[in-house]
This record gives C-alpha cells, structure tokens and sequence, in this order.
C-alpha cells in the first residue's frame, strides 16, 4: 500500500497492483472506512480499479500531513474482512430490445433469448464510477457475451440504454457518445443532478437486471 | 438583472465548481480560470466563489437593468461601458440601461465577468456552474444566447471604490513560460527520455482543445505505456495516450480515465495554461508537490490581499 500526489489536492492510495475481485473489495472497504472517518479535510473520495484517491482542501493542510493519516485508515479498513454483505443491492427492469441484440446473439452463438438469459440471471457488482456522471461499470459478465467494443462508436447513445462491452455491462445515464452493444433500456432514472446523491449507483452496489416483456 | 443582448459564441455561467460528487461521476467542473473568476469576485466584494459569466470566441453585449457593481478580466479584451474603454480587474459601476461591450479578445482565451451579488442561478450539487456534456447546472444547463435575462444576488454589503484595480503584481503571470508540474501517479512508469521530452521540449496548444482537455503538439513522449486500468483523474493531469502526445484535463476533466497520468499540472499555474490559445507554446518545469502546494497558498494569501485593499479602498 502507498501514497502518492494526485496534483495538489488530491492523494491516491494505491492498494494493489493487479486489477481482482478481491482488490476491488478491498477499495470498497477502504473507500467506505474514509467516508466513515468524516475528515474535515476530506472533500471527495474516488474508488477505482486498484486503489482509492482522496480530494482534500489543500489550502488548510499538506500532502506530507494527509498522506500518513489516510494510509492508516485504509490498512485499518482493509485488515478486516467481512464488509461485502453490506452492500446495498438494486433491481433494475430491462426490456430486452436493443439495436445490437441480434448481433450479439449471432456473435455469441447463442439465441437471443439465451443472451437475455445470461445477461440478467446474475448479480453485478459495481466496479467504480466514471465516464461521464453516473456512469457505472458492472462486473462480471457471462463468458459467453463478452465483445469486444463496437469498432464504430454511436455518437449518440439515449439514457436508459443496457449495453455490454468486455467483461462489463452498463446502463448509460445520459445522452452520450458510446461504443457499447446495446441490449436493452430500463426507465430507471441512473442519474439525476437533483438528487442527492445524484448517481443511482456508488461503488461496491449490487445490481441485478430483471426482463420485462 | 441582466440580459445578454448580443451572445458570443462561447458564454457560460461558472464557479468554483462541484467539489463533493465526484464518488457519483460528477467532474468538478467550474471556471477554466479559477484564479481570474475569484479575483474579479474580489474585485466587486463578492464572496470568492459566487459564480460570474465565462466567456470566449468573440464579441457581444450585455446590459444592465439596474446599478450594478462589476469587473473583467482574464482573457485581455476590448470592452466599453456607456461607449466608454473599461480596463481589466478594474471595480466599474453601471448605471440602469448602460451596456457592456466586449469588442473583441486580444489575447487568452476566456474573458470573465463578475457582479456585484454574483449570478444567482440555482446551485446544483453545490455548485452554479455549467456542465454543458450534462447539461446542467449554470443557466439551464446550456450556453446562454441572445436576449437571455441572468438574475444577480444581494448586493455585497461594501463593495471597492469605483476604478479600485487589483495590485499588478498580484494579477496572474499569464506571460509566464514555464508552467510548473508534479509528479503524476504513473510518473514511474516513464524512463528518463519522455521525462527529458516533458520538461526539456517546447509545447503547443493544439485546436483540439476545450473545457475537457488540451491536447498538445511537439515530439511524442517514447515508451508510451499503454491504457491501465482506470483511476481517478483530476483537472491538470498530464496524460500519456498511445501515440505519446499529452492531453492535459481541464476543468471538466472526468473523474476517472485509464491513460496514464505521468505529471499533474500545478493548481496556481493552471489558469495560465487555460489562457493559452492553439498555437502557443508552452514549456513544463518539474516542482515537488511542496513547492507546488505552496504557490497554491501563495495564490490564497493574494486573494486575500486583493480583498482586503479593495475593502480598504470602499
């Protein structure tokens, strides 16, 4: 586990080196400790794939100050095990009719009831936050689905869209450019600048994805 | 109240930004000049943060439905009030029905101005700032066109004298060569050559540069590294895409991304690169993240002292 600058205002924790499930358990579990901790200082806290990054008021400390406070909150948060079963959990409804459903289904081999199938009998886990606001990356898709990303990108995908790439699955939350496969839309709002917290979605969440006809 | 008769191409609403949704995706966004936004703020008597118009890409008009306090400055423009030459970071005062007129940007690229009691559109995750990819925050969540009408706040209790201007040795040194940088996250990854390219090579501003990022042209850094898993990203870091050239995030820098980040520019010289047009040049200098924490509270200390003589002088 180290620290490093981000700029001024910023410190990275790293807790590892190799992207896992395990390590993205352990960015969760570091990420919740230090919200948990309410440090005055502490304005922002960013988890990603291999550690966790910390946005600070800078004008009122330093770096050589934060720095050693924030690495033992998180070998404190990391020691211990067992935070998983908090996680919260959400069930979204999807209705299975995007415009690279049957595409999908002929790269897979499977029918495309089968891509349905596999698409929402599992449960997700929130790998991090980004993109573009609400923008969050699901983990782990079945074997069988996983593509590579469209070779061209839609320069407009609608909020609301399902989509897989790679090992991921997501839901876009805004009108946005996007090289996904579409597989479906949901009416759930995934992100809303009134809302407080605005993402639907935080980090180490749970979701799982229900067919409606 | 005012309204904008006459749009420029680019006009926004902007502040300090939102400093507590990133965790949800939200980029902090805010002004692209954050230094010029919060001495103008000084300048009319304004809490340091209040959000004022930012402004590029030509001229227009705005005008005032009461007596207002207000300052420009950033960007260097042409500007007349009633037909009169104003200069920058300099307190005005208008009178009901008098008209601002930016003729024209002379050099930088964003021109800000600020009002007594500030653009009070609604604060949305704390902040008044506009997030056009969004779409919100700011005036709608948009550019703000011809005939648009922007409510101002309370004005402050004391305001500067009229002509009060901000001590000029205390005005950002957007003339200044050398932006300095620190170490980024992955500055490890990069051997000395691209080190060498970084800090040892000229620069310039390339046209594909916005509120999100520029890109900048000169000699590619070797031995890219190649997309990481992504991380979290902030305004001024120095990434290194595949074909070498840096990109350096700006203000509505997203909150993760997985270029490597081989330096992050440091926050009291950002509003210099920000001013920099396509085609200018500019040159890093290597600092530690003491030094560089340390012209940061330089740049607090300076406000602070603007605010003070421009009280002194009320």
């Amino acid at each position: 586990m180290r620290a490093q600058p981000l700029g001024d205002s910023a410190i990275t924790i790293m807790l590892g080196t190799e992207r896992s499930a395990e390590l993205l358990n352990h960015v969760h579990a570091a990420a919740a400790t230090l919200a948990a901790e309410r440090l005055a200082e502490v304005q922002d806290i960013v988890p990603a794939y291999l550690g966790v990054a910390v946005f600070y008021d800078a004008l009122h400390t330093s770096y050589s100050e934060m720095a050693p406070r924030l690495l033992a909150v998180c070998e404190r948060a990391t020691a211990s095990t067992a935070v998983s079963d908090k996680n919260r959990e959400h069930e979204i409804r999807v209705t299975y009719d995007g415009s690279d459903l049957v595409q999908v289904s002929v790269s897979s081999g499977l029918s495309v009831d089968e891509v349905i199938a596999r698409h929402s009998s599992r449960s997700y886990t929130v790998d991090l936050l980004g993109f573009v606001p609400g923008f969050a990356y699901l983990s782990e898709l079945d074997s069988a689905l996983q593509l590579p990303r469209r070779s061209q990108p839609r320069p407009r995908v609608p909020a609301g869209s399902v989509a897989i790439a790679g090992a991921q699955t997501a839901v876009y939350p805004l009108d946005t450019p996007g090289g996904w496969h579409i597989i479906g839309r949901t009416d759930r709002v995934m992100f809303d600048p009134l809302r407080e917290p605005p993402a639907l979605l935080r980090a180490g969440d749970i979701v799982r994805f229900v067919p409606t006809p | 109240m005012i309204t904008v008769t006459r749009a420029p191409p680019y006009l926004t609403v902007q502040d300090t930004g939102r400093k507590h949704s990133r965790s949800s995706g939200v980029p902090r966004g805010g002004a692209m000049d954050l230094f010029a936004l919060q001495v103008l703020n000084a300048i009319v008597g304004n809490a340091l943060d209040s959000a004022a118009l930012e402004w590029a890409l030509g001229g227009g008009t705005v005008r005032f439905q009461g007596d207002c306090v207000f300052a420009i400055g950033g960007a260097r423009a042409r500007a007349t009030l009633a037909g009169r030459g104003i200069p920058s970071f300099t307190t005005c005062h208008a009178r009901a029905g008098d008209e601002l007129t930016v003729e024209q940007l002379i050099a930088g690229r964003f021109l800000y101005i600020a009002f007594g009691g500030g653009i009070e559109v609604p604060q949305i995750l704390g902040s008044r700032s506009t997030y056009l990819p969004g779409r919100f925050g700011g005036y709608n969540g948009r550019m703000i066109a011809h005939n648009d009408s922007l409510p101002l706040g309370a004005h402050p209790h004391s305001t500067p004298a009229e002509g009060f201007t901000c001590p000029p040795e205390l005005l950002p040194r957007y003339e200044s060569a050398a932006v300095r940088i620190t170490r980024g996250p992955h500055a490890d990854l990069f051997d000395e050559a691209p080190w060498h390219t970084l800090t040892e090579t000229e620069f310039t501003v390339s046209t594909a540069s916005d509120r999100t990022g520029y890109k900048l042209k000169g000699s590619a850094l070797s031995d890219s590294v190649g997309n990481l898993p992504s991380d979290a990203s902030c305004q001024g870091a120095i990434q290194i895409p595949g074909d070498g050239t840096p990109i350096v995030l700006m203000a509505d820098a997203p909150t993760v991304g997985g270029y490597p980040k081989i330096a992050v520019v440091a926050e009291a010289d950002l509003p210099i690169l920000a001013q920099r047009s396509p085609g200018e040049v500019v040159r890093f200098q290597l600092v530690t993240i003491e030094q560089s924490q340390r012209a940061l509270k330089r740049c607090a200390s300076d406000l602070h002292t603007i605010r003070a003589t421009g009280a002194a002088s009320a």
